[in-house]
């Protein structure tokens, strides 16, 4: 009984604190997590530019400009700084994705793997860059176009490889599958080739990155209001170093995600292309 | 929809989840109603992602990923030709290095033969030698011996005429006359044979 009335009166305490807070007639101590539009959104540089844009922008010129200079450099050379980093991302492209995948015959997809590869990954890097903070794919707009790009890419592959009938005739209708179950497969087939595979590409790659970029946000607001509590409990503000180290082990974990999320995407993209080609595997 | 942590004088710190209305947040209600969804893609961003992307496909295809893969190509092909170099070279030396080997094994039979033949032709030459220095001691042993014999003998006979002669006078001066001589000395030429034999 005793317990009940003090538990009521303690939630009266923080309600009528809450309450007084938001009325205006004090600052609220601690934190409100802003809506996450706030945190998404960008404005306008200028019309039609925001942050995100400037990021795939800049992606996409830090990218050539380290291939520009890589290029310009003398090949017959023991390769270091630049040109090494280019060459080493190269030869993961063709060794750990292309003959994995698509065996020797698909290197001729080199640039197009190699190029979505890097975009995507510098694409994401922004994400634990200091003052920048936000990777251009925790925004729909570019998982959602590479994933159209690379729908578009490995469907006309398959029809320039199989022939039009033939392609959707494999795709429907897997081979070694029993005819029994064909009432049970094509459907899938069907719902799993032309609209899952870019809708699971779009949405790894946003929701992996977005949840990365939150989890910043929450571990950083949470570190300075824990900081700076106006409290008499002493010890809430030295915890503000536990969400602090996380805080820190996140961007750590952010850097493996980046690179992680640009290699599921590239090594799926060599997958269904690689499947377009060679049916039988 | 917001989430609200507050902390209390004393209290631990509070969290709560409250809608826009019930929070009075009005310019963030205003950027939530109007602002577009935030997973749904957004134009601006779209375009310029996608044409950021193949601008860089572009570049990547037609001018710099082929510099790249020819200048790598190039030096992978004149690391292998160095490879392949070394391997005849090594080839070559190893090839150099058993027919140098033949050919002290060569050099070292036919000196082997040559100093087999040398050998034989010493222990040839040492054995005649030999027999030469056997037969001229052979040959002086020979002539030693008879010089020896005939010494002797000539001593012998001596010894036996001086006996003959002791005997003839011992026989003279024991008998009073003068034995045959001819008998004296077959008689010490048999005990003197006697002697000598025993």
């Amino acid at each position: 009984m005793f317990s009940t009335q003090f538990a009521v009166q303690k939630f009266a305490q923080v309600v009528s604190v809450l309450v007084s807070s938001e009325g205006g007639e004090a600052k609220p101590r601690g934190f409100s997590f802003p809506p996450i539009n706030t945190i998404l959104r960008w404005k306008d540089v200028v019309p039609g530019i925001n942050k995100v844009v400037i990021i795939a922008i800049l992606s996409a010129v830090i990218g050539t400009a380290l291939f520009l200079v890589a290029a310009m450099k003398d090949a017959r050379k023991a390769p270091k700084g630049s040109r090494n980093l280019a060459e080493i991302i190269v030869e993961f492209i063709e060794k750990n994705i292309i003959m994995e995948t698509m065996g020797k015959d698909g290197m001729g997809w080199t640039p197009f793997l190699l190029t979505m590869f890097v975009f995507i990954y510098l694409c994401n890097l922004p994400g634990i860059i200091p003052f920048i903070q936000m990777p251009a794919t925790a925004r729909m707009g570019i998982p959602a176009f590479m994933a159209l790009l690379v729908w578009v890419v490995f469907n006309a592959t398959g029809i320039k490889h199989q022939g039009f009938f033939g392609y959707f005739k494999n795709v429907l209708f897997p081979p070694g599958v029993p005819k029994a179950l064909y009432i049970l497969v094509t459907p899938i087939e069907l719902i799993s080739t032309l609209v899952v595979r870019p809708f699971s590409l779009a949405v790894r790659l946003f929701a992996n990155m977005l949840a990365g970029h939150l989890l910043l946000v929450i571990f950083a607001l949470l570190t300075q209001a824990l900081i700076q509590a106006q409290t008499q409990k002493f010890f809430l503000v030295p915890i503000g170093v536990l969400p602090f180290a996380l805080l820190i082990f996140l961007t750590g974990f952010e850097i493996l995600v980046a690179f992680l999320q640009a290699y599921i995407f590239t090594v799926l993209t060599a997958v269904y292309i690689g499947g377009a080609t060679h049916p039988e595997h | 929809m917001r989430v609200l942590v507050t902390t209390l004088q004393g209290g631990l710190v509070q969290v709560r989840v409250a809608s826009d209305t019930a929070t009075g947040g009005t310019e963030a209600t205003a950027a939530e109603t109007t602002g577009p969804n935030p997973i749904a893609p957004e134009g601006k961003e779209l375009i310029w992602g996608a044409g950021s992307f193949l601008v860089f496909l572009v570049i990547m295809r037609v001018f710099l990923f082929p510099r790249i893969k020819k200048g790598m190509d190039a030096r992978y092909n004149g690391i292998r030709e160095d490879f392949e170099s070394a391997d005849s070279t090594r080839s070559a030396a190893k090839s150099d290095v058993s027919k140098y080997e033949a050919e002290i094994a060569t050099v070292r039979a036919e000196a082997a033969a040559r100093v087999d033949k040398a050998r034989q032709t010493l222990d040839q030459e040492r054995g005649n030698k030999i027999a030469e220095a056997n037969a001229r001691i052979a040959t002086k042993r020979a002539a030693a011996e008879a010089e020896l014999e005939a010494a002797r003998n000539a001593v012998r006979d001596q010894v036996a005429a001086a006996v003959a002669s002791v005997t003839e006078h011992t026989t003279q001066l024991a008998v009073g006359k003068s034995p045959d001589a001819s008998v004296v000395q077959k008689a010490v030429q048999q005990v003197m044979q006697t002697g000598a034999r025993s």
